[in-house]
């Protein structure tokens, strides 16, 4: 039941995540035009590169989508509506998104294109950069929790949100979940304007709807983790606990399509460098600030 | 009747063989770095199967950056990364396959061999994954703190050093002047 409810919920939040960026695209409100697109992708022929590596072609748009449910299938969205609700379930975030850069590897060797190609092993070094702001924050709000369960650390936000009381954790992760997602401005392997679409130039019809569709789960899932790691999850009052987490996820999805749109691209030299120089001191910071802070309020 | 946990090990068992040994029969180093990904997954739902679930979390979300990264250096160093051009990575194949054979019957017989404790009692014996996360927790700030903190800090210094010796000295003469 869970997984139907959570499923669905996924499906229409990217549905409702494809029009806002159809908004910022195209600048007009389309209701049903992810929808028209879906269909057009559909009916159009999926042409297959020359000389691909097809078991990579083919399997890198599933294994996009799958980490992203997979990321999502231990975010609870109300009390009990989770699908699996792991003992290690923050880990287990982590461990769902790092198949993120196997899909990109996989699409970007597969067609066997030079855009492809220099758009996957960018992500490479975009990983590289970001993973440590995902990892680090996350390792601070278990501290605060005093546990991996997702649904403790909605819990343990109950009389202040960690958006509060840890804002430059909050601040990291959510500019590195920008970077998984590889949305503007941390858009190095689509890059377009510039590698032509990097690693989804060679993807057409079903197959682009998939790669598409998995993008925008991805989106939804890591607004999901943003929700229930910073923003109190489910909590809030009057509404009904599942109408919080689904207004929240909704915000923060457009925030995140927000936020780097009005940015221009950064550079890989560039990321690299204020991740490691100063993103990470401040993740090591963030989770000293939160340990003492755990240390004197409880 | 086997249960599911027997089935699911055997399962990913399997896979991790199967992947394993097509990092040595694809001529392609990324099909051949990322079979060596999917062999070392296979081994942490094996983890996962067994009850064991912060390892084997830990070890799906290792290996996938891991393997990724040493898929560029396999593709930078080979001299034919795609595998188009017929190169034969092997060697001392009489040697391999014996080396492989008698190391897999050696398993197996201990496998068979070994008194394993039998029952239902002994899935309950296990503790839950939230005691497990403690206990490991407990384990590495206490009696094994100072074991870990010790490797972590020479493999930073190797890392480090790694990099330095990287750096061409070219630059390093250049970058001196200026």
């Amino acid at each position: 039941m869970s997984l139907l409810v959570v499923v669905l919920f996924l499906l229409s939040a990217a549905y409702l995540v494809a029009v806002l960026e159809d908004r910022l695209t195209n600048g007009r409100w389309r209701w049903l035009g992810p929808a028209w697109a879906g269909v057009a992708l559909l009916g159009r022929e999926s042409t297959l590169p020359r000389k691909p590596d097809r078991l990579f072609f083919e399997t890198a748009p599933l294994l996009l989508l799958v980490a992203a449910v997979l990321a999502a299938a231990v975010l609870p969205l109300a009390p009990g509506l989770v699908i699996a609700d792991l003992a290690t379930g923050a880990l287990f975030v982590n461990a769902a998104l790092a198949y993120v850069l196997v899909a990109l590897l996989m699409a970007g060797w597969g067609p066997d294109g030079a855009y492809a190609l220099v758009g996957g092993w960018r992500f490479l070094g975009q990983v590289v950069a970001y993973s440590m702001l995902i990892v680090m924050p996350i390792t601070a709000v278990a501290m605060r929790a005093e546990s991996l369960l997702t649904t403790d650390i909605v819990v343990s936000q109950e009389a202040l949100w960690n958006l509060v009381y840890q804002p430059l954790g909050f601040v990291l992760f959510f500019i590195a979940s920008l970077a998984v997602c590889f949305l503007p401005p941390f858009d190095l392997p689509t890059a377009p304007g510039e590698l032509a679409g990097g690693v989804a130039a060679e993807y057409s019809g079903a197959r682009l709807a998939v790669w598409r569709l998995a993008r925008l789960v991805l989106v939804v899932a890591l607004a999901a983790a943003t929700t229930v790691f910073y923003l109190g999850g489910w909590l809030g009052p009057l509404l009904p606990p599942w109408l919080w987490s689904v207004v929240k996820i909704l915000a923060v999805s457009a925030a995140m399509l927000l936020g780097g749109h009005y940015l221009p691209r950064i550079r890989e030299a560039q990321l690299l460098a204020w991740c490691w120089k100063l993103g990470i001191p401040l993740a090591l910071l963030n989770i000293f600030v939160v340990g003492v802070l755990v240390l004197i309020w409880t | 009747m086997i249960s599911w946990q027997t089935f699911f090990m055997a399962f990913f068992g399997i896979a991790a063989i199967v992947f394993g040994a097509a990092v040595f029969v694809t001529s392609s180093m990324m099909r051949s770095a990322l079979a060596l990904l999917f062999s070392q997954t296979a081994l942490g739902a094996m983890f996962l199967a067994m009850q064991a679930e912060f390892l084997g979390v830990l070890q799906i979300m290792m290996m996938a950056t891991e393997m990724s990264i040493m898929a560029i250096f396999m593709v930078m160093f080979m001299m034919d990364p795609g595998g188009l051009g017929d190169m034969d990575m092997s060697h001392q194949k009489r040697l391999s396959i014996l080396a492989g054979v008698a190391a897999a019957v050696f398993s197996a017989v201990i496998a068979i061999a070994a008194h394993w404790p039998a029952g239902p009692e002994t899935l309950s014996e296990v503790a839950s994954a939230g005691a497990q996360v403690r206990a490991l927790g407990v384990e590495l700030l206490g009696r094994s703190m100072l074991i870990f903190e010790t490797a972590g800090v020479t493999i930073l210094t190797a890392m480090i050093a790694a990099t330095a010796v990287a750096i061409p000295p070219l630059q390093r003469s250049k970058a001196h002047e200026s």
